[in-house]
């Protein structure tokens, strides 16, 4: 959990920088995320048109070439003039404020809306019908094969999985009894780490055979029927002892 | 890269800008949006913090606590995903990213808000932000989120049982300054706890709140507002809560206390400026005509709680039997400390919280009085405890009657203690019959005299102690009758009836006269409660 308290840096608030908050098309944000070098998308153009003031985006040529998921290069081309729409930011104060991994700044407040829409041609109009298709298809469609796949499922004498499982018993063996002592040490070092065990678990930590572990449990241990743990060994409470001096306590239950 | 400058084009004036869309910033851009109407202003914001509300992580986290040694299973945690996978439990994660934003602006003392992202923002279409850089291009960054900012209120609200209790009653009550003030008292009572600390603490605080606390209640808010800071954060809508517990474990330390201290001052002074003992017609316990009549009343009064008494009155009895000596002592003492203020804001608040209704603000008087009027009308011994409890229900009678004592001192325009006592003072003779119920309240400065001397008064030079703006009420010997014959009181019950202010005697003197009202009336004694009441057949 990182603190995320950051002081917020008021300089740029301070300034009373003004930003304009632009809303873009979808394809349009693509296609400049496909910008190079320094960025560049296009140019702004910001007139006076008949006392009112006319913004324009014009996109750069080479950014007009729409990726599409089809297969070929596509003959659209996304259209290029974008004017914009200017709102007012009316009911609400806006803000800007930027997240770096180390701090939070507060930008500027927003003192113009916008819209950018694409001048309608045909190049545009041909760039939604693709669009809309695209859309319309399905995620998941079934296909109709000509061959049946035979690759899979084919019969084995053996699978591969068990041949190693197989090679792997044999190597390790029948468990062995170890010595009691050694096995007691383990279990109890098991117990430190969790307070309750299924017994299969105990059989893997200490690889004794089941029935050898069992009798060494039955002497240090107690088994929960029912309750939270069901199933479950756990150490008799003269031997338990779930706080510091544990181990001292349970070499001296163990001396007994 | 060049930047075009002005170019002018051939049929309107129009500037080219280049835009850029920078890169490689690592930067995040968000919005954060607040309502017009909040007014807010960026520029005026000297220092601002903001950090994430992980408020939601225990809901989402399970996380439980990691259990080392003790209590866990070995492989619980591969279990238990296991079985979630194989029951299709899909639980949603905690995402840092959508948590909302806690802002705090200008400290302690300014605004809070909380930013709640907004879902949907960068579906369908992108917002830029379009800045223009030095060299006049504009630069467009993309928005990663857009947050909805909200201030978040200082003051408290009440829990939406309350509200809808507020609401059953909202024909009845008048005066709604007075249910943030009930239920800021209710908390107290109920979050008692250790008073005496508390006390002791408020004592400290008191000269900082006593400062501002002159001013009514309009400036409520504002204390409220630099008050309370930190303390909804986190869990807000335990928001009451925690001030209770604040109050009960004194964990939040100055601050609860603080806030909880300056509230009361602040009401209090109310309280204190409103002489007209108006809040005293709380209860409504046992005469209900009286009911709408005390909701009536504009002042600081506790309308509200006039359900709350009959109950609390009683209780209040109890443990004010209890712990009867070491509040009087305290009493006494912060009552001088507040004199020095001008402030009498721990001793209502203590009693306040001892005590429900009784605001007055003689409180040792009140004490001393009961105390007194216990051993002088019983002749035999009764703890000094007694007092508190006589008090509590005192008032209960005393306010249930308030009504009715205008009927008894009615008539008479020159009703107010003062003028009686400056009339007293000059020896002059009422001749007048109402206003001869005005000496009658001197009559403890006189010596035992005979029945007859009921009706008439002495020329003795009144106390003129302390001298109360209104007088609403006359120890006299019909006032007594009439409320004994209404129904059964008890001693603190009728002292409560004749405040010291209100009559213009101090406490030896009611209880003196009170004294000898009752024994020339000689009423008959009923046991209820455990406790002896008085009352009179007509």
């Amino acid at each position: 959990m990182s603190d995320k308290g950051h002081d917020v840096d008021l300089t740029r608030a301070k300034q009373n920088t003004g930003v304009w908050l632009v809303k873009v098309p979808k394809y349009l944000s693509q296609q400049w995320a496909k910008a190079s070098g320094r960025g560049e998308v296009g140019k702004l153009k910001i007139g006076k048109a008949q006392g009112k003031t006319v913004v324009s985006f014009n996109l750069n040529e080479e950014l007009t070439v729409v990726d599409c998921s089809g297969e070929k290069i596509s003959s659209v081309r996304s259209p290029r003039e974008h004017p914009f729409t200017m709102q007012t930011v009316g009911g609400q104060t806006l803000a800007v404020f930027t997240e770096s991994s180390d701090k939070i700044a507060l930008e500027g407040m927003v003192v113009q809306r916008a819209e950018c829409r694409p001048a309608v041609s045909e190049s545009y109009m041909k760039l939604k019908k693709l669009q809309i298709e695209e859309s319309t298809k399905p995620l998941r469609f079934s296909q109709r094969l000509e061959k049946a796949i035979t690759t899979n499922y084919k019969p084995v004498s053996n699978h591969s999985h068990n041949l190693e499982y197989e090679k792997r018993k044999k190597e390790e063996g029948k468990r062995a009894r170890a010595d009691k002592q050694k096995v007691l040490e383990m279990l109890f070092s098991a117990f430190e780490k969790h307070q309750f065990y299924n017994i299969r678990d105990l059989v893997d930590i200490t690889k004794q055979p089941v029935i050898y572990l069992k009798e060494i449990l039955r002497e240090i241990g107690v088994y929960n029927s029912r309750g939270p743990h069901k199933s479950t060994w756990e150490l008799k409470p003269e031997y338990r002892h779930y706080q510091e001096g544990q181990e001292e306590e349970k070499e001296a239950a163990k001396m007994e | 890269m060049t930047s075009l400058g002005s170019q002018g084009s051939s049929s309107s004036s129009s500037t080219e800008y280049v835009v850029r869309v920078p890169k490689n910033t690592n930067k995040k851009y968000s919005i954060m949006a607040f309502n017009a109407g909040d007014k807010v202003s960026c520029s005026t914001w000297t220092q601002a913090r903001m950090e994430r509300d992980m408020s939601n992580r225990r809901i989402y986290g399970e996380e439980e606590t990691q259990e080392g040694a003790a209590g866990s299973e070995f492989g619980k945690k591969q279990r238990e995903e296991a079985r979630r996978k194989k029951y299709g439990i899909i639980t949603k994660e905690f995402k840092v990213e959508d948590q909302p934003w806690i802002l705090k602006v200008n400290g302690k003392a300014g605004r809070r808000f909380k930013g709640i992202k907004k879902g949907g923002v960068t579906e369908n279409a992108s917002y830029y932000i379009f800045t223009q850089s030095a060299d006049g291009a504009f630069e467009a960054f993309p928005v990663h989120a857009w947050y909805n900012f909200t201030p978040q209120a200082k003051h408290r609200t009440l829990t939406a049982e309350e509200a809808e209790e507020e609401w059953g009653r909202r024909n009845k009550v008048v005066n709604h300054f007075s249910i943030m003030l009930q239920r800021r008292l209710r908390e107290q009572e109920r979050g008692g706890g250790d008073e005496d600390e508390e006390e002791g603490e408020k004592g400290a605080k008191k000269k900082k709140k006593g400062g501002r606390g002159g001013d009514l209640r309009i400036h409520d808010l504002e204390e409220d507002l630099e008050m309370s800071s930190d303390e909804s954060d986190g869990s807000n809508g335990d928001g009451e809560d925690d001030e209770a517990k604040a109050k009960a474990k004194k964990e939040k330390g100055a601050k609860g206390k603080g806030k909880k201290k300056k509230k009361k001052g602040s009401d209090l002074e109310g309280f204190e400026d409103s002489d007209d003992g108006d809040f005293e017609g709380l209860e409504v316990d046992y005469m209900s005509d009286e009911s709408s009549s005390e909701e009536e009343e504009p002042e600081k009064t506790k309308p509200n709680k006039g359900e709350d008494v009959p109950k609390g009155i009683d209780e209040m009895s109890e443990s004010e039997e209890e712990s009867e000596e070491e509040t009087k002592n305290e009493e006494e003492n912060k009552e001088e400390e507040e004199e020095e203020d001008g402030k009498k804001t721990p001793v209502q608040v203590e009693k306040k919280k001892k005590k429900d209704s009784s605001g007055e603000s003689d409180s040792s008087e009140d004490s001393d009085i009961e105390g007194e009027a216990a051993s002088a009308l019983f002749m035999k011994k009764r703890t000094p405890p007694k007092r508190g409890g006589g008090r509590g229900s005192a008032g209960s009678s005393r306010t249930g009657s308030r009504p009715g004592t205008p009927s008894i001192d009615n008539a008479a325009t020159s009703n107010t203690l003062r003028a009686a006592a400056s009339k007293l003072e000059q020896g002059k003779r009422q001749t007048t019959v109402p206003s001869s119920e005005t000496p009658a309240a001197k009559r403890l400065k006189m010596e035992p005299s005979p029945q007859s001397s009921s009706g008439k008064s002495t020329p003795q030079p009144a106390s003129g102690k302390s001298t109360p703006s209104a007088s609403d009420v006359l120890l006299t010997e019909d006032a007594v009758r009439r409320y004994l014959i209404r129904k059964p009181m008890t001693t603190k019950d009728l002292l409560k009836k004749f405040q010291t202010k209100r009559t213009g005697l101090s406490s030896e003197q009611t209880v003196n006269v009170l004294a000898q009202i009752l024994k020339r009336l000689n009423p008959e004694r009923k046991n209820i409660n455990d406790k002896m009441h008085f009352y009179l057949t007509e």
